[in-house]
């Protein structure tokens, strides 16, 4: 058994391992075909293509499990809760995306001292401000028709974090 | 029954119904239709989700894995006949293409 094949072998194991049930035959069908083909790269391309499928379907199944979860405790729930979680989600979202930005700016740093991230003003205010705002900005304004109180989450997020730039500026 | 009948799936369609009521395997699809795995499995998942497909694992021979193998439902015959005129335009528009000979 050549190396493509020992590859092409533990990926689709892999993929077996790690995707859910409702994947799991589905995967498991094309890991069995990989021993009736003939070439090693033929057998490697065959894994690949089926990783990639596993991935899919598995990734669908979650969307629609979260979806009809959803739905059900839409179902249950009175006006004023949907909008109260629309817009706790979409002022968590909006935090969280800040957070990583602001994350991956000390990462940077930490990974890449000679570019002098920390040093230099505008890639803090470039990185961890004007990026995540404007990206708030477009995202309520999609949502605002179809998810009102999301979109309004977002801004009120947006607003806070602004405020809190303009009190940190004017205080240092 | 809503199922996008793609090019790549009417190809599924067409290998399956040239005999309908044996079992087929993935591999043995793929190589007549000439689809990758990526693109053929998602293909057999749906039409297998909307129980156009059957699908049963291989009695085992002693020391041979068994193998997944698939063939159309009752439903899935009737249904793969019924887009026989969809197939056929499609046909007909790859040898136009030049994709296929007449």
């Amino acid at each position: 058994m050549g190396v493509p094949r020992k590859l092409a072998a533990a990926m689709l194991k892999a993929a077996l391992r790690l995707a859910p049930p409702i994947t799991r035959e589905w995967a498991s069908a094309m890991l069995r075909e990989l021993d009736f083909i003939p070439g090693d790269w033929a057998a490697l391309l065959w894994a690949l293509g089926s990783a990639a499928a596993i991935a899919r379907h598995a990734g669908r199944g979650c969307v629609n499990l979260f979806k009809s979860s959803r739905s059900d405790q839409e179902k249950l729930m009175n006006p004023t809760g949907k909008r109260a979680i629309g817009f706790a989600s979409g002022a968590i979202s909006a935090l969280a995306l800040a957070l990583i930005a602001f994350g991956l700016l000390f990462l940077t740093d930490f990974l890449f001292p000679q570019l002098g991230i920390a040093r230099k003003e505008w890639t803090h205010l470039l990185g961890a401000i004007v990026i995540p705002e404007a990206i708030f900005i477009v995202a309520a304004v999609a949502l605002w028709r179809r998810r009102k109180p999301v979109a309004m989450g977002i801004l009120l997020t947006a607003a806070a974090i602004g405020l809190h730039v303009v009190i940190h500026v004017a205080a240092h | 029954m809503k199922l996008r009948l793609s090019p790549q799936t009417l190809l599924v369609l067409d290998s399956l119904l040239s005999e309908p009521r044996e079992w087929k395997y993935g591999y043995d699809i793929s190589r007549t239709t000439g689809l990758k795995s990526g693109t053929l499995y998602p293909i057999l998942m749906r039409l297998a989700d909307r129980e156009l497909l059957e699908t049963r694992w291989e009695t085992p021979d002693p020391g041979k894995p068994p193998r997944h193998m698939y063939r159309f439902t009752p439903e899935g015959l009737r249904f793969a006949r019924i887009n026989a005129p969809a197939r056929a335009a499609g046909s007909s528009r790859r040898v136009a293409l030049g994709l296929e000979q007449a």
